[in-house]
C-alpha cells in the first residue's frame, strides 16, 4: 500500500493532466494544497496504463502546460515534502489493517518501481523518503528494557530498592541544556562537570544514609587505577609547565624592569641637562642684568667686585640643591700617584706630530727679530735676502726649533 | 587507624547485610529484585589502533567484573560472540569493532536474549594521554550519572539500562573496592553520548578531618545527622578516558535479530570521507571542464592550427606558389 501511495504523490498531477486538461490539473492542485489526503485512486488506476505509455513523449509538453497553467513545480514539490507523511501515513492505516501504529515509520522504498520515472522525479521522491526511513520501534524497544531492567518497572517497588544496589542516579535537568555551543569546549566539559557533581553529592548522600562507607580512609592503600608510573609523569609534567611559567614570568618582569629603567635613564639624563641650561641662563642673565645697570652707576673695578660675589652667591645656592653629584667635567686634581706617574710617563694627548710645525708655530714670531732681518738684506729684494739669509745664516744667530722656543716661552 | 576503620567496616557491613536481607526478603515478596550479576566480556576485532586497544585497556581496568579476552577473527559472524560469552560465563558483551585501520564501532550486547546495541566511538582519548591529576581505586564501584535525557526516548533507556550493566560494577563484585571514589558521567548532547570519568576528592569545607568525620557518622548514624554532607564538599578532578559514542542501531537479540531502532541523524565516516574527497575533487573536475570548453571554442573558431590567418579565397602565397 506505501508503494502506491507513494507512486501517486509522485504522478497524480501528471495523471490528471492527461485526462482532463490543464486547468482541471490546476484545480487539483490547489486542492491538494488544501488538505492533505489526494487524489481518488479510481482515477489514478484507470488513467494508469495510458499515462505510462504517453509518458514519455508528453514530457516537453508537460512543462509547456505547466507554465501555462501557472503552476510552478517548486510549489508542488514543497507540499509534497511537507505533506508527504501524513499522506501516505493514513492510506496505509485505511487501507492496510496489518500496518503497525507504533512503528512510526517503517516503509520499505526499495521496492518502489523506480525504472519507469523521470530522474527529476526520483530524485524528488529520494529527498522526501530518505528521511523517513529510519527505524524506532517503540514497543520492542520498552520490551527489551523490561526483559534486561535491573530495577522493577513499577517506579514505587523501583523506590525500594537500596541506591547501593544500582548506583545509578539520573539528574534533574538535561545537560545539553546547559551547553551553548557544542564546539565550545570549555562550556561543554564544564556542563558534564556539573552533572556528575551533582551526581556525587546526591549519591554520597544516599550512600551514607544507607550506611555504606564512602570515603577512602587515608591509610586504604590498594591499587589504583592509574599506576604510579603514570601519576608520577603527570605530575612531572605539572611541575614542567608550572616552572616553565614561572621562568616566562620571571623573564617578563626582567624585560619589563630593563624597559623600564632605561626610561629612568633618559629622564635622569634629560632632568640634569635641563638644569644645567637652566643654570646658565640664570648667570649670563645676571651677567646682562650686572652690566646694564652697574656700569651706570659704579666703577669698573668695585662692578668686577661685586659681580664675581653675587655670582658665586648665585652659584652657591644652586649648588646647594644638586651637590650631590658630581657634573662630569668638574672633576678635581688627580691624585699624588697619578701626578707622579703623569709627570714621567707624559699624560694622555697627542704625541704624534708634536714637533711638525703648524698653524700656531708658524704664526709664532718670538725670536723673530726685524733688526736681524734688516741686518741682512734690503727690504726691497725679498727673494735675494732670502737667498743671503740662508746664505748667511751660519754668521747670525739662528732661529730656534719650535720645542726650543716652545720652551723658551715657558720659561719666560 | 587501621583498627578504626576495621570495626566501621563491619558495623557498615551488618547495616548492609542487614539492608540487603531486606531487599532480598522483598525480592521474594514484593519488589522482585534478581542479585545483580554481570560479567562483561570485553574484546576487540583485529585491526584496532593503537589508541582503540588503549582505550579497551583502560575500560577493562575500570571494570573488575570484565573479562578481556583476545582478539576476534571475525567481522562478518558475530554471532559467534555468543558462544564466546558463554564460555567465559559474561553475560555482556562490550565488543571494539575497527574498520580501515581508523574508524571504531562499539557493540554492546546482553548476551543470551539482546538487545544490541551499536555505536560509532569517535573522539577517544585514554587515561595514559589525558595528563588528568585524577585517580582512584582499581575496581571501586563508580556512581553512575546520568543526564535527564536518557529518560525521555526508549532507545536512550535501553542504553542507559545496558550502560547500568556494562559500567556499573555490580555489589560485591569479586576484585571490587568497598569505597566509593569516581564518577563516570553519561551526557546526551548533539545526538552523541559523552563519557567521562571523574574521581570524588572531598575537600574540607572545615578543618575537621576526614577520619573524624567517618567516626561521627558511625557514633550518630542513629541519630541521624543529615548535615553530615555539608562539611566536606566534592570537588571532582577528572581521570580519563574520554570518548564519545553515536548510537547506530538497536537490536533485538544478541549480535542478531530484527532492528528496532536506527538513528536516521547518523552519517558513516566513510560517507563524510567520501564527501570530503568529491569536494576536493571538484575543484579538479571544474578546471577540467574549462579546458575542454576552451578546446571546443578554439576548434568552432577554427583557432586550432592556424587555420583561421589562412586566406580561404585561394590567393593565399602557399597557395598559390605551392
Amino acid at each position: 500500500m506505501a508503494k502506491k501511495g507513494a507512486k501517486l504523490t509522485a504522478k497524480a498531477p501528471i495523471a490528471n493532466k492527461q485526462s482532463k486538461g490543464v486547468t482541471d490539473k490546476k484545480q487539483k492542485v490547489d486542492r491538494r494544497k488544501s488538505n492533505g489526503p489526494p487524489v481518488e485512486e479510481p482515477v489514478a488506476e484507470a488513467n494508469e496504463g495510458e499515462w505510462e505509455d504517453e509518458d514519455s513523449e508528453d514530457d516537453s509538453e508537460n512543462e509547456s502546460a505547466d507554465e501555462e497553467g501557472g503552476v510552478d513545480f517548486s510549489k508542488l514539490e514543497d507540499i509534497n515534502d511537507s505533506d508527504s507523511d501524513s499522506e501516505i501515513d493514513s492510506e496505509g492505516e485505511d487501507d492496510d489493517s496489518e500496518a503497525d501504529d507504533d512503528e512510526e515509520s517503517e516503509i520499505d522504498v526499495d521496492d518502489l518501481d523506480l525504472d519507469d520515472m523521470d530522474p527529476e522525479e526520483k530524485e524528488e521522491l529520494a529527498a522526501t523518503t530518505r528521511v523517513r526511513q529510519t527505524i524506532n520501534n517503540k514497543d520492542a524497544l520498552l520490551a527489551a528494557l523490561k526483559r534486561i531492567s535491573l530495577l522493577p518497572t513499577d517506579p514505587k517497588k523501583a523506590a525500594t530498592v537500596p541506591f547501593v544496589y544500582h548506583m545509578t542516579l539520573v539528574t534533574s535537568k538535561p545537560t545539553q541544556d546547559a551547553i551553548p555551543s557544542i564546539d565550545d569546549d570549555l562550556e561543554r566539559e564544564l556542563a558534564f562537570l556539573n552533572q556528575a557533581r551533582e551526581s556525587a553529592l546526591k549519591a554520597r548522600a544516599l550512600l551514607k544514609k544507607e550506611g555504606v562507607p564512602f570515603t577512602r580512609p587515608t591509610d586504604y592503600f590498594a591499587e589504583t587505577l592509574r599506576s604510579d608510573e603514570t601519576m608520577q609523569a603527570v605530575k612531572q609534567k605539572m611541575i614542567e609547565a608550572a616552572t616553565a611559567k614561572k621562568a616566562s614570568a620571571e623573564a617578563r618582569k626582567q624585560r619589563d624592569l630593563k624597559k623600564f629603567g632605561k626610561q629612568v635613564q633618559v629622564q635622569k639624563q634629560q632632568e640634569r641637562a635641563k638644569e644645567k641650561r637652566a643654570t646658565l641662563e640664570k648667570i649670563n642673565e645676571l651677567k646682562k642684568k650686572r652690566k646694564d645697570g652697574g656700569s651706570a652707576a659704579l666703577g669698573a673695578r668695585e662692578v668686577d667686585d661685586m659681580f664675581d660675589v653675587a655670582v658665586d652667591n648665585e652659584l652657591g645656592n644652586n649648588k646647594a640643591g644638586g651637590k650631590r653629584g658630581r657634573s662630569a667635567g668638574d672633576h678635581g686634581p688627580p691624585n699624588a700617584k697619578r701626578q707622579k706617574k703623569n709627570e714621567k710617563y707624559g699624560f694622555g694627548g697627542k704625541k704624534k706630530f708634536g714637533k711638525s710645525g703648524d698653524a700656531m708655530s708658524s704664526g709664532d714670531m718670538t725670536g723673530f727679530s726685524a733688526k736681524r732681518m734688516k741686518h741682512g738684506g734690503g727690504a726691497g729684494d725679498g727673494k735675494k735676502a732670502f737667498s743671503a739669509m740662508s746664505g748667511k745664516a751660519k754668521g747670525s744667530k739662528p732661529r730656534l726649533g719650535k720645542d726650543k722656543r716652545k720652551a723658551g716661552a715657558g720659561r719666560r | 587507624m587501621a583498627a578504626v576503620y576495621k570495626s566501621l567496616a563491619k558495623t557498615s557491613k551488618t547495616d548492609k547485610m542487614d539492608i540487603d536481607d531486606d531487599a532480598k526478603n522483598g525480592s521474594s515478596s514484593s519488589n522482585g529484585v534478581r542479585k545483580n550479576k554481570q560479567r562483561v566480556l570485553i574484546l576487540s576485532s583485529r585491526g584496532v589502533t593503537h589508541r582503540h586497544r588503549h582505550l579497551l585497556n583502560d575500560l577493562a581496568a575500570m571494570l573488575p567484573h570484565g573479562r578481556k579476552d583476545a582478539k576476534f577473527d571475525s567481522k562478518s559472524k558475530l554471532y559467534q560472540l555468543n558462544e564466546l560469552a558463554e564460555l567465559y560465563n559474561c553475560n555482556n558483551v562490550m565488543f571494539f569493532e575497527a574498520r580501515k585501520g581508523k574508524d571504531l564501532y562499539m557493540w554492546f550486547s546482553k548476551v543470551p536474549n539482546g538487545p544490541t546495541i551499536k555505536f560509532h566511538a569517535q573522539n577517544l582519548h585514554t587515561m595514559e594521554e589525558l595528563h588528568f591529576q585524577g585517580n582512584c581505586l582499581k575496581g571501586s564501584r563508580p556512581v553512575l550519572s546520568f543526564d535527564a535525557t536518557f529518560e525521555t526516548e526508549p532507545h536512550l533507556q535501553v542504553i542507559k539500562e545496558v550502560f547500568t550493566h556494562m559500567f556499573g560494577v555490580p555489589e560485591g563484585a569479586r576484585k571490587s573496592k568497598p569505597f566509593v571514589d569516581h564518577v563516570m558521567g553519561f551526557s546526551v548532547a548533539d545526538g552523541k553520548i559523552w563519557i567521562r570519568n571523574y574521581e570524588i576528592r572531598e575537600v574540607a569545607k572545615t578543618t575537621k578531618g576526614e577520619g573524624e568525620d567517618e567516626e561521627e557518622e558511625a557514633s550518630s548514624k542513629k541519630a541521624k545527622r543529615g548535615l553530615d554532607n555539608k562539611e566536606t564538599d566534592i570537588s571532582l578532578i577528572e581521570i580519563g578516558p574520554r570518548f564519545v559514542l553515536t548510537p547506530i542501531i538497536i537490536q533485538e537479540g544478541a549480535f542478531g535479530g530484527p532492528i528496532i531502532y536506527e538513528n536516521k541523524r547518523f552519517i558513516s565516516p566513510n560517507h563524510v570521507r567520501a564527501e570530503l574527497r568529491k569536494s576536493k575533487a571538484s575543484k579538479h573536475v571544474a578546471r577540467q571542464e574549462q579546458t575542454r570548453d576552451n578546446l571546443a571554442r578554439k576548434r568552432k573558431l577554427g583557432l586550432e592550427n592556424g587555420e583561421a590567418f589562412k586566406d580561404k579565397s585561394g590567393l593565399d602565397t602557399r597557395e598559390l606558389f605551392a
